[in-house]
């Protein structure tokens, strides 16, 4: 693993074509219809619409 | 309705209270307006705002809500303007300085918040980068919000398809 040098935290979001949205770093995730804990350092979130397991990514947008 | 020479790009509807400044630029569809009150704020209508569809606390109570400054308001007696709190997020002396010279400081959010709407898009809020399509962009205090329907025109972002498609999730 690689040494943070800046000493600050840097959240990344990264869009994954045709695939979910993904998010490293400090982030805090309130899903305001669901009782959701905030997952520790990374998670995908469903793009697709099709996930049965929203808002995560469950590889359904693989599924055609 | 009216358009505000001093507010370049949006419109402003008032009732004998309040005024209502609406930007559409600003807006990213977080959609929290019509899910909260229809009755004033209905996207499928023209003109979409109705003051007389609720009372003007109802209002302000909704604007509050919304994440940017696509919705934000005043009061018609400017003297009342000079005595609003943080408490009251939207009023344009917080979010519209070059509308009421007034500065304020919003706090900083450190971690990012990653906010699922009901039936509709992701919203990121704080700072942090945005990697899309061989693109890397940086945010400071920004807010974004990405499409979680599929359906949007302007992918990865949300354009407000989820709405037109009945999206629920």
């Amino acid at each position: 693993m690689e040494e943070i040098t800046s000493g600050k935290s840097k959240t990344i979001i990264e869009v994954i074509d045709s695939g979910p949205l993904k998010i490293s770093g400090n982030f805090i995730l309130k899903d305001l219809k669901r009782v959701k804990e905030t997952p520790m350092g990374e998670v995908l979130l469903c793009r697709c619409g099709k996930s049965s397991d929203k808002p995560f990514c469950d590889g359904s947008h693989k599924i055609k | 309705m009216s358009l505000d020479p001093s507010f370049s790009g949006g419109r402003k509807y008032s009732n004998d209270e309040i005024t209502v400044y609406w930007k559409p630029s600003a807006c990213i569809h977080a959609s929290y307006c019509y899910r909260e009150l229809i009755e004033v704020f209905d996207p499928g209508r023209r003109p979409w705002v109705d003051m007389k569809g609720a009372t003007t606390e109802k209002i302000i109570e909704t604007i509050n809500l919304c994440p940017t400054e696509a919705l934000t308001w005043k009061w018609n007696d400017e003297a009342k303007n000079q005595s609003v709190g943080i408490d009251q997020s939207n009023h344009i002396r917080f979010r519209r300085p070059e509308l009421l010279a007034q500065k304020s400081n919003v706090p900083e959010e450190n971690p990012i918040t990653v906010k699922i709407m009901i039936d509709g898009p992701i919203v990121l809020k704080g700072d942090f980068s945005l990697v899309y399509s061989g693109i890397n962009k940086d945010f400071k205090e920004g807010i974004v919000s990405i499409c979680r329907c599929g359906a949007s025109d302007h992918q990865p972002f949300c354009d407000g398809q989820h709405r037109k498609i009945g999206f629920t999730g």
